[in-house]
């Protein structure tokens, strides 16, 4: 095996790596999205999948990319979306304490099937 | 053979890879205007609207038509939403349920227009054919005679601003009446506001006061 | 509430709103080589003032880009890009035949291209913040309460 293959395995094994784990972070925030009980832990969930994952993801696609243009651009984007997501999710958080919704806090008791849901922080 | 060669071979129609994205991103965009259609709260419909614009801009870029992605993510999901908020902030904030027999008739000519759609689409050319109408008169004589009587490498461009300047000239026109409708309608001085809409602000503000007193009341006490 | 809870916003938007504003002018003047042109263009070029009109409030916005601009630059675009119709007469050729402009053929059509394109921009730019203003306007204002 050449010197080339074998940092064409490397490349190609820590692009991998870092998209599995992009994807990984993705699948738990969606996770967290849908099963966690209140407003502000469902927005943490969805910052993880903002953040985290995508900016695993995207350094990912760079290393894919190799030495090129496309990895200055995705390096940009990346910045982008590194200060824009955890500015949004701030905001929406800000906002939502602004408008006086409280966190819950104690112990979270999930609802039973046939109990009334308890929606409190969720539809807003 | 590689693995991949060996799945096309297999089966050339559903594994490929770029037909499975084009399912995935189908069936996203059937989900998301499935939930518009739903539901009632504008504010989320507005928002939803500007992850289908963003869904069908994906599955442009899948059909390889980047410019019009390009103006799809640009102006269906960024600025449209954007104005679609700031117009929905003069209406209500949820949408009137319609009347039980108000829905009979929109599903029949949707479905009636879908079913025709579906049909015409088993005489469509397949996607890509050189020989298709699209491709085959004029649009192969931009491909052909663009490097030598324009020279621009996007041959959109030169379509676009070049062999049919009418026609863009035409869409500027149409966006510029747009915009005049606008201001003639809606004026753009706005600053000045009218007296109703002083008297509302006057309303919200009393009503806020007299809430954060409740709210310190309930404070107080518990 | 602390007053200036909007302070990460108002931050982050001004690292992003020149990076935006460039990033029209990038989609602009990229147009001939890859996807892009006007219409994209003044439309993220509109996006980063509404974006400043959101975080700042519409009255800042319209002492940075004032409404009598916006609404000189609605024409402003058509009539650019009718005129350069009327140009390429002058010079003798068709109605917005671009080889009228430049001595050599690419050299026209180059020029006649970012003539047009600087024309779509204009329109679509003022057009789409004209639309904003007069929406934007309108609304009483919101109280942070009710997000």
């Amino acid at each position: 095996m050449s010197a080339e293959q074998i940092v064409a395995f490397i490349q190609w094994a820590v692009s991998s790596g870092l998209i599995a784990a992009g994807v990984f972070f993705v699948f738990v925030g969606a996770v967290g999205v849908l099963r966690l009980p209140d407003f502000y832990t469902r927005l943490h969930a969805a910052g993880v999948t903002d953040t985290l994952g995508a900016e695993l993801i995207l350094m990912g696609l760079m290393v894919h990319a190799g030495w090129s243009l496309d990895t200055l651009k995705l390096g940009l984007i990346g910045l982008f979306l590194f200060l824009t997501s955890p500015t949004s999710t701030h905001a929406v958080a800000n906002a939502a304490y602004t408008a006086g919704l409280k966190p819950l806090v104690g112990r979270f008791r999930p609802p039973r099937p046939g109990e009334e849901a308890d929606d409190e922080g969720g539809a807003s | 053979m590689t693995a991949r060669e060996a799945a096309e071979v297999a089966s050339p129609f559903l594994f490929h890879e770029i037909v499975f994205l084009d399912i995935a991103i189908l069936a996203m965009m059937a989900g998301v205007g499935w939930a518009i259609i739903r539901e009632r709260r504008l504010f989320v419909v507005v928002m939803l609207s500007g992850a289908y614009s963003l869904l069908s801009a994906a599955f442009f870029v899948a059909l390889d038509a980047v410019d019009v992605a390009f103006t799809e993510a640009a102006v269906g999901a960024g600025i449209s939403t954007t104005l679609m908020l700031a117009a929905m902030l003069l209406t209500a904030r949820e949408a009137r349920r319609p009347a039980a027999g108000m829905r009979i008739a929109p599903l029949a000519v949707v479905a009636v227009t879908g079913a025709a759609l579906l049909y015409a689409t088993t005489d469509l050319p397949d996607f890509g054919d050189p020989d298709s109408p699209a491709n085959a008169y004029v649009g192969r004589a931009y491909l052909v005679r663009t490097p030598d009587e324009v020279g621009t490498p996007n041959v959109v461009t030169a379509v676009l601003a070049s062999y049919r300047g009418y026609d863009t000239l035409g869409e500027t026109v149409v966006i510029f009446t747009a915009g005049l409708g606008v201001m003639l309608l809606l004026g753009l001085r706005g600053a000045r506001r009218s007296k109703y809409a002083e008297a509302r602000r006057q309303r919200q503000a009393a009503a806020r006061l007299e809430n954060q007193l409740n709210n310190s009341d309930e404070d107080e006490t518990s | 509430m602390s007053s200036n809870h909007h302070l990460v916003l108002r931050v982050v938007a001004k690292l992003l709103i020149p990076a935006i504003a460039l990033f029209a002018f990038y989609v602009q003047f990229h147009g001939d080589f890859g996807p892009g042109g006007g219409f994209q263009a003044g439309v993220i070029l509109a996006v980063a003032v509404i974006l400043y009109a959101l975080i700042f409030g519409v009255d800042e916005a319209r002492r940075a880009v004032p409404p009598w601009l916006v609404r000189a630059g609605c024409a402003a675009g058509v009539l650019i890009y009718a005129g350069v119709g009327v140009a390429t007469l002058i010079g003798g050729e068709a109605y917005l035949d671009y080889d009228a402009l430049g001595p050599e053929h690419h050299h026209g059509q180059h020029l006649g291209i970012l003539l047009v394109e600087l024309g779509v921009l204009t329109t679509v730019a003022s057009v789409m913040l004209a639309i904003f203003y007069a929406f934007a306007g309108r609304a009483p204002d919101i109280p942070d309460e009710e997000w």
